[in-house]
């Protein structure tokens, strides 16, 4: 590799987000270098999602600038983020309900190629990676939530990104089936991926981030390793308060 | 848990059936001979057309068009008025009717597929009607609300020898089986292809869709197109088999409305769904016609021919199609949200369910 290895994978540059008279996003700045895992939290209505929505191209942001690769994606369509490398799941996931879980993913896997026939073996090897090879067949509708989670996933895997977006991925899941996440966010780290992760469980997301950044009524509280932030005393207070009482 | 197993390579005996099918109806003119038999014959292939090629954009894409009266026109008023007026012969009349119909399509749709739900729809409507106005009022061209009266189709002669002088039905049979079966062929190709993938991803979640990469406008455009490709060649052969066109009965909201319902009764997203929808609905519009409906009623002694109900069922029902549809749809969404064919296949799928569960018991 000839690149500088300090080279970012994804600048955020002052971005914000106004609707109306409400700012979302304020002003939020943070790099992500290749190959790490960064952990999103802060409380309810923080402008975590928000800030998916303007970096996967679903909002344009008001102000600032986003660089993924060190290229320039405002003004992107979500299927131009996508064919460049970045996906995101979605907080209250969206199972192609009607169609069977490998379609699902064979979906995701044309965008890579035009054959229905190879978007079938990547769909096959994705389904293996999130352990629902046996589900194959069934409608993506009638799947109950823990495997909606890892369908979206197996989805995302599919279009071969180097940045994957994961909105709450555990959110709803019971402790086993969140161990079971866990330890596919952490796979997928092992095979060299980068992932920015909103998690709203602390334990979870102390364990698999490598840096956490803190959002706040939409601006940056904190960031830094998950040590650092959680014994941030600012961030104990917004954030933590009641929950390490 | 129940499986739904679902068979992804072509089994051998569809292709078998299929083929035996369409041999059966290849042959049938040489017994058939009744002039009826063969018009009831060929309105079937036309809907089966119409519906085939609606099914493509709003079946399996999700795109509610109630405006496929537009290309139906258009195929009809281009090859007939160019037939008429300027003497050219339909089958070179076709493609300016084809590619005027794809053309409009891709305009149409890049401007109405912003539109999400409902507002699509209305969009549709609206366009089709500036057609029909169009065609009503543009007389030099259309001849109004008159219509064309067709004087004739020149003999088909390939290299000196007169394949036929479109004097019986039986071209038209033959024209409407060939576009039929290419319209189904399309349509199994379409549906195991990237872009059939890609439709029935639009269609379940269009936000989802776009994240994973595909351009939403550009590929209900495409599905548009063919769509559109396929109405106007019914709409052509609509209009040379009948031999006289009108506003009202080649742009008219009835043929949008018909078109939608051939899919949707039939089950909508399936191969053969617009297949069974357009016998069905045939079937019923040549009852209605010949008012075998009010004869029943009568038959089966619920209604009185003498009395004043019985006079007026004479005298409307035969007209009261649209009505007749429209608890068709109002049924069909309360009883068979999938059509005819989707429920045939839940009831199938529930009873597998539960022998299955009942084995494992």
């Amino acid at each position: 590799m000839t690149t500088a290895p300090t080279e970012p994978i994804l600048e955020i540059k002052s971005v914000s987000k106004h609707f109306g008279g409400l700012a979302a996003n304020s002003d939020v700045s943070f790099t992500m270098d290749e190959g790490m895992i960064l952990g999103l939290i802060g409380p309810n209505g923080a402008g975590k999602t928000t800030l998916f929505n303007c970096i996967t191209g679903y909002y344009p942001p008001t102000k600032g600038e986003i660089l993924f690769k060190g290229g320039r994606l405002n003004g992107m369509t979500p299927d131009q983020v996508c064919k460049l490398g970045m996906v995101r799941t979605w907080q209250k996931v969206r199972p192609l309900a009607k169609l069977t879980v490998l379609d699902n993913v064979v979906v995701g896997a044309l965008v890579r190629t035009g054959s229905v026939k190879e978007a079938r073996e990547i769909a096959r090897e994705q389904l293996h990676v999130v352990k629902m090879a046996h589900k194959a067949d069934f409608l993506a509708g009638g799947l109950p939530i823990g495997e909606r989670k890892k369908l979206e996933v197996a989805r995302v895997l599919a279009t071969k990104p180097d940045l994957l977006l994961l909105d709450e991925v555990m959110g709803g899941l019971n402790p086993a089936e969140s161990e079971d996440i866990i330890q596919l966010i952490l796979d997928i780290k092992k095979r060299g991926l980068t992932q920015m992760v909103i998690e709203h469980d602390m334990k979870a997301i102390m364990r698999i981030s490598d840096r956490i950044v803190v959002l706040n009524s939409g601006e940056k509280l904190a960031e830094g390793a998950p040590q650092e932030v959680v014994s941030n005393p600012e961030v104990v207070t917004a954030y933590l308060g009641e929950a390490h009482v | 848990m129940p499986p739904t197993p679902r068979n992804r390579g072509l089994a051998v005996l569809p292709i078998v059936l299929g083929i035996a099918g369409v041999v059966a109806l290849a042959i049938l003119p040489k017994f058939v001979e009744s002039p009826y038999a063969l018009q009831m014959m060929v309105l079937f292939f036309l809907a089966v057309i119409q519906g085939e090629a609606w099914n493509l954009i709003g079946g399996y894409g999700g795109q509610y068009s109630v405006g496929h009266a537009a290309y139906f026109g258009i195929g009809a008023y281009t090859v007939i008025v160019l037939l008429q007026s300027r003497g050219i012969a339909p089958w070179w009349g076709l493609f300016p009717a084809l590619m005027l119909a794809v053309l409009v399509a891709a305009i149409v749709g890049s401007i109405t597929f912003r539109l999400r739900g409902p507002y699509f729809v209305l969009a549709s409507i609206a366009v089709a009607e500036i057609f029909r106005l169009a065609a009503l009022n543009w007389k030099q061209l259309t001849n109004g609300a008159e219509g064309i009266l067709l004087s004739g189709i020149p003999p088909l002669v390939i290299a000196g020898v007169q394949i036929t002088d479109f004097s019986s039905k039986v071209p038209f049979y033959y024209m409407g089986l060939a576009l039929a079966v290419v319209t189904v062929l399309v349509t199994i190709w379409f549906q195991g292809s990237k872009l059939g993938y890609y439709l029935q991803a639009i269609r379940e979640d269009q936000d989802a869709a776009n994240s994973l990469g595909i351009p939403l406008t550009f590929y209900k455009n495409v599905a548009l197109m063919i769509s559109a490709f396929f109405t106007a060649f019914a709409g052509a052969l609509y209009g040379l088999y009948v031999g006289f066109i009108d506003p009202q009965t080649a742009v008219g909201l009835d043929i949008s409305v018909q078109i939608v319902l051939t899919a949707i009764i039939g089950g909508i997203g399936t191969i053969l769904g617009p297949v069974i929808g357009a016998a069905l609905l045939v079937a019923l519009s040549e009852a209605l016609r010949s008012n075998a409906l009010t004869d029943l009623l009568v038959g089966i002694g619920i209604v009185n021919p003498a009395s004043t109900i019985g006079q007026f069922l004479r005298d409307n029902l035969s007209h009261a199609h649209m009505l007749i549809y429209g608890v068709l749809v109002a049924l069909t969404i309360l009883y068979m949200p999938d059509g005819v064919l989707g429920g045939i296949k839940n009831q199938i799928r529930k009873r597998r369910a539960r022998a299955a569960a009942g084995g494992a018991a």
